[in-house]
């Protein structure tokens, strides 16, 4: 944690295990000119930071920032420190993620940001919904930052799952495994999320053994996230529990980040990672068990 | 042909003051469509002359940015075409409107209002045929995307 910006300490976030990366919209309303705080924006709907968004605040997107354009990885090291110097980031910087849709693609960032090592990263609780609805400001101005010296740590291995990981994860008697797509791509009636294209992997289902947990039942109507009591309930009556090794995963990482991030951060699960290459990659390849239907094969 | 930010510009400006954003009480049809998934929903009303051509195109709904810019985009550009020319258009219309970036990161998004006149379309030629052969189709009032 950042030495210099104090967490947020309203109490709604004290029985979190990691309440020190919540912040409320009031709290970034408070620190929208502190000169340590960068507040990023990540969204789904694509022009939502150019229709305007919360002063001094910047755009991370997701597809076109986030990504590597030909290869399907993250960005490098290098791009990521780019990426950061060109927001005006250093590694002392306490970066404030927000975004629309529970926060989906804001913990999408925030997993990078901790993949890459930055210290203190925090998730305006409620996202951009939730600002918007208490009326608090938006702008269109897009603020002009000088670029800075960024040195990003090694990425942190143990918070990202590849396919080999997940094979070796199966072995295990129990795995806890969680798919949190929708019930109808885990039960295999389609390939994606309703109303996106149905594309990306030749077999519809899930990873044998995997339960579902679809990622947006961790959210409150207004994109706040419930409280512990609720989430310990959601994930531990399916088996997914504190005590286990566990891997999210989804269609491409995306929606999975957002679970990690309720296990990890929020529920205080020590050993959580993101399968990023999700169904998109799983549901391709060539001789991994598979299982349709809502039991979890 | 516009830059990134043109384009942006102008998908903007048909979201925040849309085009043709009513209902039509009299429409010759109207059709609902929609990514339920995504949360975006477009009805579309066409007024079709006995001539069938576009008189009058509008829509309502709700949604991302793009899906409603798109509902504005396309019930402008539609009215006068003939009802072949609006079932010629596909998603490169889309893409000269607002732009290959946006069309290929929300496809869906960007096509549903096309989509939904299209529909509308097929549903009017169909209702029009059978009426005119003394058969009852039956109304068509939605066309969603699962």
């Amino acid at each position: 944690m950042s030495t210099t910006v104090q967490p947020d300490t309203n109490p709604a976030f004290a029985g979190y295990a990691h309440p020190e990366v919540l912040v409320t919209t009031q709290w970034v309303a408070d620190h929208l000119d502190d000169p340590n705080v960068r507040i990023l924006e990540s969204d789904e709907d694509l022009l939502l930071y150019e229709l305007g968004h919360i002063p001094g605040a910047m755009k991370l997107d997701w597809e076109t920032q986030m990504q590597q354009p030909v290869k399907r990885d993250f960005v490098d090291k290098a791009g990521f420190e780019k990426l950061a110097s060109e927001r005006g980031i250093t590694n002392d910087t306490t970066v404030v993620f927000y975004g629309d849709k529970n926060n989906w693609y804001a913990t999408y960032g925030f997993w990078l940001f901790k993949y890459y090592g930055h210290d203190d990263v925090r998730v305006m609780d409620g996202g951009r919904a939730k600002w918007e609805a208490e009326g608090r400001p938006f702008t269109r101005e897009v603020p002009k930052v000088e670029p800075t010296e960024y040195t990003a740590k090694d990425p942190d291995g143990s918070i990202r799952a590849f396919r080999e990981d997940v094979l070796k994860h199966l072995e295990q008697e129990n795995p806890a495994l969680v798919d949190v797509r929708s019930p109808q791509e885990y039960t295999g009636e389609l390939l994606h999320a309703i109303g996106y294209p149905q594309e990306g992997a030749q077999r519809a289902g899930h990873v044998k053994g995997a339960v579902n947990v679809p990622w947006g039942t961790a959210a409150n109507e207004d994109g706040t996230f419930k409280a512990v009591d609720e989430l310990r309930r959601l994930y531990g009556e399916k088996g997914i529990t504190p005590d286990k090794p566990v891997i999210a995963y989804c269609r491409i990482g995306e929606r999975s980040s957002h679970t990690w991030f309720v296990l990890k951060y929020l529920l205080g699960y020590e050993d959580v990672r993101n399968y990023d290459g999700s169904w998109t990659e799983w549901g391709s390849l060539v001789g991994v068990p598979n299982a349709v239907g809502n039991e979890p094969g | 042909m516009l830059d990134r930010q043109e384009y942006i510009e102008i998908i903007l400006d048909h979201y925040e003051h849309p085009r043709h954003k009513h209902r039509m009480e009299d429409a010759s049809v109207q059709l609902g469509g929609g990514n339920p998934g995504c949360g975006d929903l477009i009805t579309v009303y066409l007024k079709i002359s006995d001539d069938g051509k576009i008189e009058q195109a509008s829509f309502e709904g709700e949604g991302c940015t793009i899906s409603q810019a798109g509902g504005s985009i396309i019930t402008e550009l539609i009215e006068g075409m003939t009802l072949d020319e609006v079932k010629a258009l596909g998603k490169e219309t889309m893409i000269e409107e607002i732009g290959e970036d946006a069309v290929k990161s929300r496809v869906r998004c960007a096509t549903l209002a096309l989509g939904t006149a299209q529909a509308a379309v097929d549903s009017y030629i169909k209702t029009k045929r059978s009426s005119d052969e003394g058969i009852d189709a039956g109304p068509v009032v939605e066309r969603f995307e699962n």
